[in-house]
């Protein structure tokens, strides 16, 4: 017996598909587990640490088991349940851990090693020496036991991500989701139905019962046509909600195209956040096993998802069955079975009163102590007050009550409550704010309770929100009582599994027991107890359970342990939310961008920006070379440098000038409109952090530039000054590092080039001197700023233009400076120069630094106040005697290593006696040797002293000579004349 | 008039378009920007008779239009006159009040449905977390897209534009394509 009359299959298709090389044959609505059962096929896997055989146990995503892995190459992805992989043509699954074959593992020696193996077998085992574990054991365990196989290639595949919003979420379609949902969506809210199956119905579609006298799935099929008249109702089939988030969100993954080969350009999952005002938690319940010997063979499975193999996908592997319950469901499977066709040896019932429901043997007050079947079930060891028997069967359903699936509900720290009559966890009341459960999640077991279960649960929330939903005309249902006994497991000298996955048993509940690892967080631990992939959802009550008996506690006195988001399993990809290579982050690119690549230039990444590094020459072999020209260039002649990415902030108002006298140390008020000066901003606790330059264009227009690094951080800061701080006064400010494209035209014959582009500009040393600035026009009309500042210690320039002319600028001044020597420079060269220069930049200013040490101690202001002044003169701050020095190698070809320690010669190297750091090095052209400058104390009085710069890291170290920190014209002559 | 030759923010010589399904997606070069700010006290000026909208609200003119951007703060837009200095001519026709320049400080991307709002919503919530039953027409919001800090204006049910900060105007791109390209591909 294997494919069984009936089903919701579509048998006038047929789809091929492959197991470990084996080619089968399913129809449309299979899962894979479904057709594997079907074609006969009850082992599917090998368990995680004694590779046991092993085969399906569950019918939904809390399968332990059936374990595989799917496609090949790149699209390899373990560890898939076979129970929520939905049937397609071609698909290609692999059992995993087993070598080398499934029917024949060599690593099942490990199950006759089991005795070693018990709970708390590494931590007690491989503690000697210490120094194997990272080397040796850890590699050789993972390699014995373990799961499937990552395939180490990139994901071929697309996700994305996406927002929702809705009234109510109603999380799972079965009766009382569906209920709910059609409540909610008749009463106009807008509703967003999720279902983590590809079809709607829940455990209607896996039981016979009926709906006003007609098969259930009738009735749902007629709800998925009504919902399709709804259009204030989403309806979202394959989508796991896997969290409960703050403020009402919901994580979800909806499969788009898990179920095709290829997806295509499309995308393969998308990650959606949910913004639900509120939500009806409709998961249903998990089933869960009675603990019994050798409980684990392929074969076994749980009674429930015996009866949905049969009822939904027609499916029964073997021709004999027989069920162990303790409680009236277990006598369904038994009824369904029969009516199809199949044979049921006996149902073993663990309450002495149970009667049979329909033509087979009852064993009342009965046990399954024991199995028989190497790689499948073939008997079952029975004990009863009648004595014990062998009963032949190639499947066993068992069921031992059912678990409602309330994870989400407990996502907030809810937790769950000890229902002693249903004997099971029900969620408390304090889970997640707006989350209502209901349905078999909430403990309603029946489909009539379900269903009104559901739509009370819809008006309530709804109610909550102010909208009224009327009832909906639910249809008759089944309302059978629930009735269970308390039992958990069977006692017993054998194994006897409770997690199936994570290979705990009870006699491992046991150890942890008597090793005193007792509270649920310590059993959890010490035995994995529900550490696996599928979170121990057949397996956690049974375990509290063991444990409850063991210390004489209740199950609802031993309590649960914390479930935490997410529900089912989530895949990387899909939460990184699918950009990847170079669109993992927004880049920011320059105006003059494309322009320099099409120079060859090698580019850097800075913070967000994209920069021109350098830009190197045919023949040029090393990156030396390229920035050595480039910083003679400047030196010599004329550099452009694109500068656009230093933050750019436009400051009104009629404060404006008071307002930057606030932020910055130094005094701004008094700036004459068309001059720039430079500004030193400190922190709240008096350290320095970002620098930049002030330019007035009017009394009550400023405008100032930050480091490329600060940009964003700086004009945060000012908005909340001015908003928070000093809402009085009159102040606007607006970021315009964006609008303007700039360019740094330095060197001797800067003057000349930018003279070849302005509209009659003066450019004369009188008109328009070392820091000026002014609005102009160039190149025929175009609207442009000039400011005349210089980081290079030449004679320099920063002309702006409106970023779209940013790239013409560039190509018409390196065209009108050709004659000139004109030199397009990166940032290595503009950090060669500003070295040279000895001005500060994000190595000096790097949070530990105040003004004195950059030799900038006289620029706050002792007339004003400014943020940070009053905490710059703490003795802390002002006591810390380190200069900004220039540093030299005292051997000719001797190297600057930045961050290496410097000390007084023959002072010992420790941490202790370290008298400062090297900030920022390296080769000076200007200078021809390598150049550094660094923090020293009190290095301003210790010019020519030589020093030891110690690098323990590498293991180096040099004699430098102390020297001042501008290396070229210290006069500044050359940008002022 | 200078002989300067603009580029786009995508760094092309035309305005990129992009089509997929009901949906085109094109960069609007044309289009001028810039910051009008209320000085302290101020009242609230009509510039080129626009009625400047409240908190949330985009309003469109004759050939300008607004979207509030913070408190007695817009950025007004001029259909057309990227290549004109529009922060001189609206400083004369807001006089008074801080005016900055931000024509290139944003690129511009126009989102057009030839099939009603729904293709443009599907997109919409591939994109930025933003409920489209508070996004009707007359609606801009400013929120996080792909990591990028952009406005969202509804310019009408079926037309969405996105202003991002023109330096990542490649990546902005990419996103709002893909997105475009995927649901094309998903939907087919």
């Amino acid at each position: 017996m294997t494919r069984l009359a009936g089903g919701l299959i579509d048998r006038t298709q047929t789809v091929t598909f492959t197991f470990d090389g084996t080619r089968y044959q399913g129809h449309p609505g299979d899962t894979l587990a479904s057709a594997l059962l079907a074609a006969g096929v009850r082992l599917m896997g090998r368990s995680f640490k004694y590779h046991r055989p092993r085969g399906v146990f569950a019918a939904g995503s809390e399968e332990p088991n059936a374990l595989v892995e799917l496609g090949s190459g790149a699209r390899r992805e373990p560890n898939s349940r076979a129970t929520t992989v939905e049937l397609h043509e071609g698909l290609e699954a692999h059992s995993q851990n087993r070598w080398p074959a499934l029917s024949f593992d060599a690593l099942a020696v490990n199950d006759l090693l089991a005795p070693f193996f018990t709970a708390g077998f590494y931590y007690k085992t491989f503690m000697w020496p210490k120094a194997f574990w990272e080397r040796l054991y850890e590699p050789l365990i993972r390699r014995a036991a373990g799961l499937g196989r990552l395939s180490m290639q990139a994901d071929p595949d697309a996700y994305d991500k996406g927002f929702l919003h809705c009234d109510l979420l109603v999380v799972g379609a079965g009766p009382s989701g569906l209920a709910a949902a059609l409540t909610a969506a008749r009463a106009g809210a807008r509703v967003i139905l999720a279902e983590e199956d590809f079809r709607l119905g829940g455990r209607l579609l896996a039981e016979t019962g009926t709906l006003d006298g007609a098969p259930a799935v009738d009735w749902v099929t007629a709800l998925e046509a009504a919902f399709a008249d709804l259009p204030n109702l989403r309806v979202m089939r394959r989508t796991t909600v896997f969290g409960v988030f703050d403020h009402g969100v919901y994580g979800a993954v909806e499969r788009v195209a898990d179920h095709r080969r290829d997806p295509g350009e499309g995308v393969r999952q998308t990650l959606w956040r949910i913004t639900a005002r509120r939500a009806v938690l409709a998961a249903g319940a998990t089933e869960r096993p009675i603990a019994f010997a050798d409980n684990d063979r392929p074969g076994i499975m749980l009674a429930g998802a015996m009866r949905a193999y049969a009822n939904r996908w027609a499916a029964c592997p073997v021709d004999t069955i027989a069920v162990y319950t303790n409680n009236d469901d277990g006598h369904r499977t038994a009824v369904d079975l029969l009516a199809r066709g199949v044979q049921v040896a006996a149902v073993i019932d663990a309450r002495a009163e149970a009667t049979a429901r329909g033509d087979y043997r009852v064993i009342a007050g009965g046990a399954v102590t024991g199995t028989r079947g190497r790689l499948g079930l073939s008997a079952i060891e029975v004990r009863s007050d009648r004595g014990a028997e062998r009963i032949a069967c190639g499947a066993l359903g068992v069921s031992g009550g059912w678990n409602p699936n309330l994870h989400l509900a407990s996502h907030h720290r809810g937790r769950p409550l000890w229902d002693e009559t249903l004997q099971t966890f029900l969620p408390d009341a304090h889970g997640p704010a707006g989350l209502v459960p209901a349905g078999a999640a909430a403990g309603a077991f029946s489909t009539a309770a379900a269903l009104s279960s559901g739509a009370a649960a819809a008006t309530r929330a709804l109610g909550e929100i102010g909208i009224d939903a009327a009832p909906c005309a639910l249809p008759e249902a089944e309302a059978a009582p629930w009735r269970i006994a308390p039992v958990f497991h069977v006692p017993g000298r054998k194994r006897a599994w409770v997690d199936f996955q994570n290979e705990v048993t009870v006699k491992d509940i046991a150890l942890a027991h008597a090793e005193n690892m007792r509270p649920v967080e310590h059993l959890k631990r010490y035995t994995t107890l529900g550490m696996g992939t599928d979170q121990g959802k057949t397996a956690n009550v049974t375990g509290l359970a063991v444990m409850a008996e063991l210390t004489g506690r209740t199950i609802g006195e031993t309590g649960t342990t914390v479930f935490r988001p997410p529900y089912t399993p989530v895949s990387l990809s899909v939460l990184g939310g699918g950009d990847t290579g170079p669109y993992f982050r927004p880049r920011r690119l320059p105006p003059t961008h494309r322009w320099a690549e099409a120079q060859g230039a090698v580019f850097v990444e800075v913070g967000q920006w994209m920069r021109a590094q350098y830009f190197p020459r045919p023949g040029e072999t090393h990156w030396r070379q390229a920035v050595d020209r480039e910083a003679a260039a400047v030196r010599s002649a004329v550099g452009l440098c694109d500068v656009t990415t230093l933050g750019k902030i436009d400051v009104q108002g009629a404060d404006a000038a008071a307002f930057l006298d606030r932020l910055y140390c130094n005094t701004l008020s008094t700036l004459k409109v068309g001059r720039v000066r430079y500004g030193l901003m400190l922190r709240e606790d008096g350290f320095a952090y970002d620098d930049g330059t002030a330019a007035r264009f009017a009394d009550d227009h400023y405008v100032v530039t930050t480091t490329t690094a600060n940009a964003g951080l700086v004009y945060r800061n000012m908005e909340f000054a001015r908003q928070c701080l000093w809402p009085e006064l009159d102040v606007q400010i607006v970021s315009t590092t964006d609008a303007w494209a700039q360019i740094a035209v330095a060197g001797p014959k800067a003057r000349t080039l930018l003279a070849r582009i302005v509209d009659g500009f003066d450019l004369d040393n009188a008109a328009f001197p070392f820091m000026a600035c002014s609005a102009l026009t160039v190149c025929g009309g175009l609207r442009a700023r000039l400011f005349r500042i210089s980081f290079s210690g030449e004679l320099a320039y920063e002309i702006a233009v409106p970023a779209r002319y940013g790239q013409a600028l560039m190509e018409r001044l390196m065209a009108r400076g050709a004659d000139l020597g004109v030199t397009p420079y990166g940032t290595e060269a503009l950090s060669v120069l500003r070295i040279e220069k000895g001005h500060a930049a994000g190595a000096e200013l790097n949070g530990q630094t105040t003004a004195a040490m950059l030799g900038l101690g006289r620029m706050v202001s002792q007339k004003k106040d400014a943020i940070g002044a009053v905490m710059s003169r703490r003795e802390g701050l002002a006591g810390d005697a380190g200069r900004l020095v220039g540093l030299r190698p005292v051997e000719d070809g001797g190297a600057v290593v930045g961050g290496a320690h410097l000390f007084a010669e023959g002072a010992a190297r420790t941490l202790a006696g370290s008298e400062g750091w090297i900030t920022s090095s390296c080769h000076s052209p200007h200078v021809g040797a390598a150049i550094g400058l660094g923090f020293l104390e009190r290095g301003d009085a210790r010019m020519g002293e030589v020093v030891v710069a110690a690098n323990p890291l590498e293991g180096g170290s040099a004699r430098l000579r102390v020297v001042p920190a501008c290396f070229v014209d210290p006069e500044g002559g050359r940008l002022r004349d | 008039m200078t002989d300067l030759i603009p580029v786009t923010a995508l760094g092309d010589a035309t305005p990129r378009r992009f089509s997929a399904g009901a949906l085109t997606l094109c960069e609007n070069d044309a289009v001028a920007f810039a910051s009008l700010a209320l000085r302290r006290g101020a009242g609230r000026p009509a510039p080129f008779g626009l009625a400047l909208p409240g908190p949330g609200g985009w309003a469109a003119g004759q050939g300008v239009a607004a979207l509030w951007v913070a408190p007695d703060q817009w950025l007004v837009e001029a259909e057309g006159r990227a290549a004109t200095d529009f922060a001189a001519t609206l400083g004369q026709a807001a006089p008074g009040c801080s005016v900055t320049e931000q024509t290139d400080g944003w690129v511009a991307f126009e989102i057009v449905s030839q099939a009603g709002p729904q293709p443009l919503e599907a997109l919409l919530e591939k994109l930025a977390n933003v409920d489209p039953a508070g996004f009707a027409p007359g609606r801009a919001t400013r929120t996080a897209l792909h990591h990028m800090s952009c406005y969202l204006v509804r310019r009408a049910a079926g037309h969405v534009a996105v202003l991002g900060a023109r330096s990542s105007a490649g990546s902005l791109w990419h996103a709002l394509a893909t997105a475009a390209r995927r649901l094309h591909a998903n939907a087919a």
